[in-house]
């Protein structure tokens, strides 16, 4: 090595062309290492550059961009390379290259993605770089790294290119609908993507019908998603016997997907879905009915062979297809109004219903007579516990402790009931009839009772209100009273939720116009409700009379309502939001930040974060800062591990509604997650030293704690405890104890088998669900509100599903300790005459002693994968309600042989189960099974494949709760006989069979 | 032995021969041609790569690199002269070990140092010094060069004169003619700072001078700012280029007691 780089820096004066060419060349191979010395004659180096004799001239740009480079010049050293050309090796893995192709790749997305009236001028020797570099991330098989550049870069040619040249198309793809849909945060740019790739699929020989209405649903293209479903229940090859199997398989497949769809809860999208598939089946039977002969016969051939018997095989292949249409229709239709999946869920919530009376009791007991706030927090966590269970066991054994609550009490304890009964479509009317204001006969019940049977229906209905949204409409317009139409505008904005329609909106419309400030109130939120995410003309019209009103509790409903239509459209919302969020109005402000967090819900958009951080700690009314803090939370949901991170300043304000606020987001965005981070930063704040700050962080910790369990957090333990012993502390706050009541509820919702999730499965936005969090985080001002929490529960389940969409017996693995994910125990007191008063631990060894010693005499029967039969000794010798925990146990024990362990390292579930989300990441299906899934979803709703039709199948879950009698009948399988014995054994009563209409 | 060696040495023998006839012209073709055929040799700097004739190659490169510099000093060329000695650089500071010193290593240092004492680069002087080994100091070449600098920076300028007849090498002679230029831009520069005027004939003493007429000449080329007037030279228009730049120390005196006065009203 020379010492320094003089000499060349000499040669490059020498006259001769030869050697200036011999000394550049050799600084470029050593300006890694005299970059100092050159900088110094960097000016000679350019000015060759610039000398348009001289022949090598990019290769005195390369040498120039590399001393800009290592001086720090970014900017020029990227120009002079992109003078060098073809000499700038993109291949390269140097830090010069890599730094200088970031900061092209930089630079050049940055110019594409300048909006259409900014300077565009491109630099063409950049897109070529660009261009050059996707080429070879293709060539040497980075598709990924190719497809993220070309996102980033806007270039939707190179992404098709990448795409259709990767060897795995599906898992392209898949990784592209991600990609697009967590890092472009600009929407039209996004549905340009999702339009691209639909494309792409629609190409490929066996095209993913999964993914591909996933992005149709964002592109809100029905008539697509159509038929596509419609082609695959009608199988594209019609009428072959030979094809029969292909098209179950496509059924099934078509099934698969309207779970799917319908799991992201996007009503009125579903809604078209449907209309559009009426109109597809009926044109086809039309056509079908005039091409009959002409489209058989061929496939006639195919299949008989036989001239003689040909037409006797038509008519009889017809026939059964049609028929298998129809019905296939039918169910797809269902499955898209969501009536099979509520139904199934609430089959699913009711059998496996956990819910633990005692802690109720405990609450009951210790909350005061007098006190109205804790009285109707206790009835307002009983419905939550019970949400979408149709368990009301406590409601009907203190009927009397009820009846005391008055007015707007008994509102809510009457909208609980809507809570209780979610998802009951079709006894849900029925049910609230006692309720309900009777027509002619004026008010024989309260009208309190009256308005909140009619937010009861809307809970029960909610997103999916066509069937009651007559009656509903028609309750509003029969009724003068203002609390029943405060009820029935909430009811109506919930049951029809998104649609848009008209009618309802000009009736709720009405009933804002009498400016009575209770009803309009409700009328502002149930206009929201029913705009939501349409961004439609009407936000103005609110807008406008919101500043005309002189009720605050109006404007204040307005201003939610307001927010509420914006949802999700991001930067289409901009210019309504500054009009909010410059408004005099600090409730008009307040509905701003929630228009904020509406509309960029989940994007972790670094604009609206940045504005509401600003609003958090700049403005001067509490409340908005307050809402702006608590905004945060939904702006961040998709990120939840950074929510603690950015509110942990603000959680530690020196003003309480701040750190209400950072609480809350908290809550929100880490719900269900139980992450660690979030709470380690909401523990200090449950023993704050306001009240409603503890209020607030009790919630929050409920809502990330839901269904995690003890031995998965031990700080879910120390919280149960905290709680009970705030409710039971004479001199604690209301606020507070009101707060760890409802936390109570949360912690076991839906009968302790639901979680709040705001994200689908497929990463989507569940608004249904976004929105009742939004709206739940009113109670605030106004209680009756807490009940919009019970939108967000989703039940953590995995159904499996034959193609008669039944519940067939099927089992998978869940590969962990099952005490990790398993129902916290049930609390036990003096008073409680519940049988487990032994700690597991013990239960355990004697388990295990129990069937070693039955091991010796009968292990050789037991197979691996096979759960055997309960021995009857067994079965009554320990508690039955760790039963299906001592099956995998024996189950371990004959796998081992030894089995030092006192527990085992996975768990046979059996369907429908439990699976929450911690636990999705270890399901397993079985290699072996007899049912093998459409989709290897680890949760929801999966369509089974038979793998053995002729078989006769066993089915589970066939009863629907109103005949509830008959759950411990059919239980053929050792799990379910579990289950069922857990509910008696365990509980202090099992929901007796009753009837409403009484 | 190589053939391109062999080559590149029968040039380098026509060079000398031009050389050795005073044929510049022919020597400076012949010098560049030279310069080209070397960058085809890997085992040069800045490569330095071992081949075969690694050797022979280094030393026959230097040694042409060193006609090349004593060449430019005969042209009267000093960029031709910085370009080449900068070239010749590496063969003396990284070969050590790989070739034998060169007899002519210390007299071709020695007048680098005297170049850049003459263009007045002080500060690359003592770099380039600093980068001497010890015992190089006692050469006599560099010493002379020391020597002179430190005359120089003394003020003994007719030390610095006396010194041309003493030169330890005959290639010096040309620098040390340029010194006696940059010893009378010295004297010039330090007589506008120290006097107003000189009457005529003490400047051409002073600036050493044998006649008026060059003289005159010398002001007219380098300081046409100065001017001649009644027998003496003066030296003022220089002098009020230069702004006074005095301090409006009560002004700004005033200002602050005055700020402090009312500082003290507002409290």
């Amino acid at each position: 090595m020379v010492s320094s780089a003089g000499s060349l820096l000499a040669m490059l004066q020498e006259p001769a062309p030869e050697l200036k060419l011999h000394a550049l060349a050799s600084l470029n191979s050593l300006v890694h290492a005299f970059w100092h010395e050159i900088s110094t004659s960097v000016s000679s180096i350019e000015s060759l550059y610039e000398d348009e004799e001289f022949d090598q001239r990019q290769l005195a740009a390369l040498v120039a961009s590399k001393v800009f480079f290592y001086l720090g010049e970014l900017n020029d050293a990227l120009s002079y390379a992109l003078g060098a050309g073809a000499l700038f090796d993109v291949s390269d893995d140097s830090d010069y290259s890599q730094t200088l192709l970031a900061k092209a790749l930089d630079e050049y997305a940055a110019i594409q993605s300048r909006a259409a009236g900014e300077d565009k001028t491109m630099d063409p020797r950049l897109e070529a770089i660009v261009e050059r570099m996707l080429d070879k991330c293709i060539l040497d098989g980075k598709y990924q790294q190719a497809m993220g550049m070309a996102v980033e870069c806007r270039r939707l040619d190179k992404l098709e290119g990448a795409i259709s040249q990767c060897d795995n198309l599906h898992g392209a793809l898949s990784y592209c609908i991600n990609l697009s849909h967590q890092y472009v945060s600009h929407r039209e740019y996004r549905l340009e993507i999702l339009q691209c790739l639909v494309k792409i699929y629609q190409t490929s020989p066996n095209p993913d019908y999964l993914s591909i209405c996933q992005c149709l649903m964002f592109l809100d293209e029905p008539e697509t998603v159509a038929s596509i479903l419609d082609k695959l229940i009608s199988g594209s090859n019609v009428c072959t016997i030979f094809l029969l199997y292909q098209t179950i398989d496509d059924a099934l497949l078509a099934y698969q997907t309207a779970f799917d769809l319908a799991e992201n809860e996007n009503q009125a999208f579903l809604l078209n879905v449907r209309n559009h598939l009426d109109a597809l089946s009926s044109a086809r039977s039309d056509a079908d009915s005039r091409a009959t002969n002409a489209a058989t016969e061929p496939s006639g051939d195919v299949q008989m062979g036989d001239d003689v018997n040909m037409p006797n095989g038509t008519a009889l292949t017809v026939d059964p297809v049609k028929v298998a249409h129809a019905d296939r229709l039918t169910k797809i239709k269902n499955i898209l109004s969501g009536e099979t999946s509520i139904q199934l869920t609430l089959q699913f919530l009711y059998s496996h219903n956990r819910s633990d009376l005692l802690i109720l009791k405990t609450i009951k007991q210790a909350v005061e007579m007098r006190n109205s706030v804790c009285h109707s927090a206790t009835i307002c966590s009983n419905a939550i516990m019970h949400a979408g269970t149709t368990v009301d066991t406590f409601l009907r054994e203190n009927l009397e402790w009820l009846g005391r609550a008055t007015n707007w009490s008994k509102f809510s304890a009457t909208a609980g009931l809507g809570v209780i009964h979610r998802g009951h479509l079709q006894q849900g009317r029925a049910l609230m009839a006692p309720y309900l204001p009777q027509n002619g006969a004026v008010g024989s019940a309260s009208p309190y009772s009256e308005g909140g049977a009619l937010y009861a229906l809307g809970l029960i209905h909610a997103n999916h209100g066509e069937g009651i949204k007559e009656f509903l409409r028609e309750s509003l317009r029969n009724t003068s009273s203002e609390v029943v139409q405060h009820g029935a505008c909430l009811g109506l904005g919930l049951a029809a939720l998104g649609t848009a329609d008209e009618e309802i909106c000009e009736d709720i419309k009405n009933v804002l116009y009498t400016d009575s400030a209770v009803a309009g109130e409700a009328a502002g939120i149930g206009m929201g409700l029913l705009m939501v995410g349409t961004a439609s003309e009407k936000a103005t019209e609110m807008l406008a009379y919101a500043h005309d009103t002189q009720h605050e509790k109006i404007i204040r409903g307005l201003s939610l309502g307001i927010a509420l239509t914006v949802y999700g459209r991001e930067e289409e919302a901009d210019t309504l939001i500054e009009q909010m969020t410059r408004d005099q109005d600090p409730i008009l402000r307040y509905g701003g930040m929630y228009a904020l967090a509406l509309a960029y819900r989940g994007t972790a958009n670094n604009k609206a974060i940045h504005q509401l951080l600003h609003f958090a700690v700049s403005d001067v009314s509490d409340d908005v800062r307050r809402t702006a803090v608590l905004a945060l939370g939904f702006v961040l949901y998709n990120e939840p591990e950074q929510t603690p991170r950015i509110v942990s300043l603000l959680s530690e304000s020196y003003n309480p509604h701040v750190r209400y606020g950072a609480a809350l987001a908290v809550g929100i965005s880490c719900a269900g997650t139980g992450l660690s981070e979030a709470i380690s930063l909401l523990e200090p704040l449950t023993s704050d030293v306001v009240d409603f700050v503890r209020q607030g962080a009790l919630i929050a910790m409920a809502m990330v704690m839901i269904q995690i369990n003890e031995s998965y957090d031990s700080r879910v333990g120390a919280f149960r405890r905290k709680l009970e012993k705030i409710i039971l502390d004479k001199h604690e706050d209301t606020m507070s104890k009101m707060g760890a009541i409802l936390a109570s509820g949360i912690l076991d919702a839906g009968g302790r088998n639901v979680t709040i999730k705001l994200k689908s499965k497929s990463k989507h936005d569940r608004l249904t669900a976004v929105i009742g969090l939004a709206v739940f985080t009113q109670f605030w001002y106004w209680y009756p509100l807490t009940y919009f929490i019970s939108l967000a529960f989703s039940p953590t389940a995995l159904i499996g599903l034959n193609s008669d969409l039944k519940v067939p017996k099927f089992e998978f693995l869940s590969n962990a300790k099952p005490s990790l994910f398993d129902y916290p125990k049930p609390t036990t007191q003096q008073t409680a005459t519940a049988s487990v008063k032994v700690p597991t631990a013990i239960l355990s060894t004697y388990a295990k002693a129990k069937s070693r010693a039955k091991k010796d005499a009968e292990s050789k029967a037991k197979e691996k994968a096979e759960v055997a039969p309960p021995p009857s000794e067994d079965a009554s010798a320990a508690s039955t309600s760790m039963q299906l925990w001592l099956l995998s146990q024996v189950d371990a024990a004959a796998a081992e042989k030894k089995g030092p362990e006192p527990e085992p390292q996975f768990q046979l579930l059996t369907n429908p189960a439990r699976v929450i989300p911690t636990q999705e990441k270890f399901i397993k299906f079985l290699e072996d099974s007899r049912y093998e899934p459409v989709k290897t979803a680890p949760s929801g709703f999966v369509l089974l494949r038979d793998l053995k039709p002729t078989e006769a199948e066993e089915l589970v879950l066939t009863d629907a709760p109103s005949t509830a009698a008959g759950t411990n009948a059919p239980a053929p399988s050792a799990s379910e006989q579990g289950s069922g014995a857990m509910a008696v054994d365990e509980e202090p009563q099992p929901p007796p069979a009753f009837e409403y209409t009484s | 032995m190589d053939p391109k060696l062999t080559e590149v040495a029968q040039l380098f023998a026509r060079f000398k021969a031009a050389y050795a006839r005073n044929d510049l012209d022919a020597c400076v073709t012949l010098l560049s041609q030279l310069k080209v055929q070397l960058t085809k040799f890997p085992s040069l700097p800045p490569l330095f790569q071992q081949t075969p004739n690694a050797v022979e190659e280094l030393k026959l490169a230097r040694d042409i690199y060193e006609h090349a510099v004593v060449l430019s000093v005969k042209l009267e060329d000093q960029d031709a002269f910085e370009r080449d000695f900068c070239q010749l650089k590496p063969y003396y500071m990284d070969t050590c070990g790989i070739i034998p010193p060169s007899p002519e290593e210390y007299p071709i240092l020695g007048l680098n140092l005297l170049r850049l004492l003459v263009q007045n680069r002080i500060a690359e002087f003592h770099t380039e010094l600093e980068l001497l080994p010890v015992k190089a100091l006692d050469h006599p070449c560099i010493k002379h060069a020391v020597e002179l600098e430190q005359s120089f920076m003394e003020g003994a300028y007719n030390r610095v004169l006396s010194a041309r007849q003493a030169v330890p090498h005959e290639t010096y002679v040309y620098f040390m003619d340029l010194l006696a230029k940059t010893v009378r831009d010295e004297i010039a520069g330090c007589s506008e700072k120290g006097y107003d005027s000189l009457s005529i004939s003490d400047a051409k003493q002073m600036l050493m001078f044998s006649s008026d007429q060059e003289l005159h000449q010398y002001i007219t080329e380098e300081h046409p700012e100065w001017e001649i007037k009644n027998g003496s030279v003066f030296f003022q228009k220089a002098k009020e280029s230069q702004p006074c730049k005095e301090i409006p120390s009560l002004q700004l005196i005033n200002q602050t007691l005055s700020y402090a006065r009312e500082l003290e009203r507002i409290v």
